[in-house]
């Protein structure tokens, strides 16, 4: 019990950083929940992995980038579906119109950079250093580093067009 | 705009997100319990159909295996029964390899690359499958006519007159359309494995 309640604070401290993760990778708000779920469902199954042999918000972008991948391109697969409460539906409108347009913006170009990329960019946003953003992706620093200024070279070409 | 204001943008947007507090504990232990059925998690459903009534199939020759009573009969009959056994194990072998990937261990480059290997393990497999389905189309329509009517088709049917070349015209189109239809993703799964490997 004193596990799942941990759970339950660590996962409501955190809602937002799976919303995020959910926005990059998802087309439409159907799949964005379902990988809500899946993200909350994984990080419960490796909870015990987790226990103090990682800085939890390393642990927790590692499994909700690994769930995001490992469920590309499921989009097209129907599957039974029983609806999941209402309340992250609304979560998702409610936070649909804190965006303002410029965020949109760049939440539809960082949705077009390719898989790798998509994955860096959302580390760099969120404020992580290199260090981090190398450990949790398991690319060097300096390739991390590489790889944003190219990121960058493309968000610029891609919001000038 | 640079990317230095674009994280600025982005944190200002982050805690008013993170005020958001929706989330209910009833939710969470619900997401945690699995108790929501959702695309992500559905097993390959056609798949799975489709290996019950191949191996429904595989069994149905081999009890009456028996009945085949010439060389190519036999042969036929042997090869259909294996094609409809392996062939839809190998498929969902490699479906399952897909969804098996351990998410808790491994970081974002390892799991990317494992996906990618996976994933044209998996075009692969589908290739040949179709490819392989056109040996079965032809060699299991004598063992079918033997089972069901009792008729070998071979001797006493001019059947093949119209279905070997209705079979190989049909065999040039499919295969050029499996070629388009698994090109566009075998090539996302190499660039995805090529984008890991720039240092």
């Amino acid at each position: 019990m004193q596990k799942q309640q941990e759970f339950i604070n660590l996962i409501k401290e955190n809602e937002g950083v799976i919303f995020k993760v959910t926005l990059v990778y998802t087309f439409n708000e159907e799949d964005q929940k379902d990988l809500y779920q899946e993200i909350v469902y994984q990080l419960w199954k490796s909870y015990d992995s987790f226990r103090g042999d990682a800085k939890i918000s390393t642990w927790m972008y590692r499994i909700a980038l690994n769930t995001a991948i490992t469920n590309l391109k499921k989009e097209k697969r129907k599957g039974v579906r029983v609806p999941i409460d209402y309340s992250l539906v609304s979560k998702i409108d409610q936070i649909d119109t804190l965006m303002d347009d410029r965020i949109k913006l760049l939440y539809n170009h960082i949705k077009r950079l390719n898989t790798v990329e998509k994955g860096i960019v959302l580390l760099y946003l969120e404020g992580k250093s290199y260090d981090e953003i190398a450990t949790i992706s398991g690319f060097s620093e300096t390739n991390v580093g590489t790889r944003l200024n190219r990121i960058k070279q493309k968000l610029k070409s891609q919001i000038k067009k | 705009m640079e990317l230095e204001e674009l994280r600025n943008e982005w944190q200002e947007m982050s805690k008013e997100i993170e005020n958001q507090k929706i989330l209910t504990d009833k939710l969470i232990i619900d997401m945690t319990q699995n108790k929501f059925n959702n695309k992500l998690k559905s097993i390959s459903i056609p798949e799975t159909i489709g290996t019950f009534v191949c191996f429904a199939i595989a069994i149905l020759i081999l009890i009456n295996f028996s009945k085949l009573d010439t060389w190519y009969l036999q042969v036929s009959g042997l090869f259909s029964a294996l094609f409809y056994i392996i062939l839809p194990i190998l498929s969902l072998k490699t479906i399952y390899g897909m969804k098996r990937i351990d998410i808790s261990q491994g970081n974002y480059k390892d799991s990317l690359e494992i996906f990618a290997k996976n994933k044209m393990q998996f075009i692969k497999v589908q290739k040949w499958s179709y490819y392989l389905s056109f040996v079965l189309v032809i060699i299991c329509l004598p063992v079918a006519s033997k089972l069901i009517k009792g008729t070998d088709i071979l001797l006493e049917s001019a059947v093949w007159l119209w279905y070997l070349p209705f079979v190989f015209a049909f065999l040039y189109f499919f295969s050029k359309w499996v070629f388009k239809k698994y090109k566009g993703a075998s090539n996302s799964a190499e660039e995805l494995l090529k984008e890991l490997d720039l240092t």
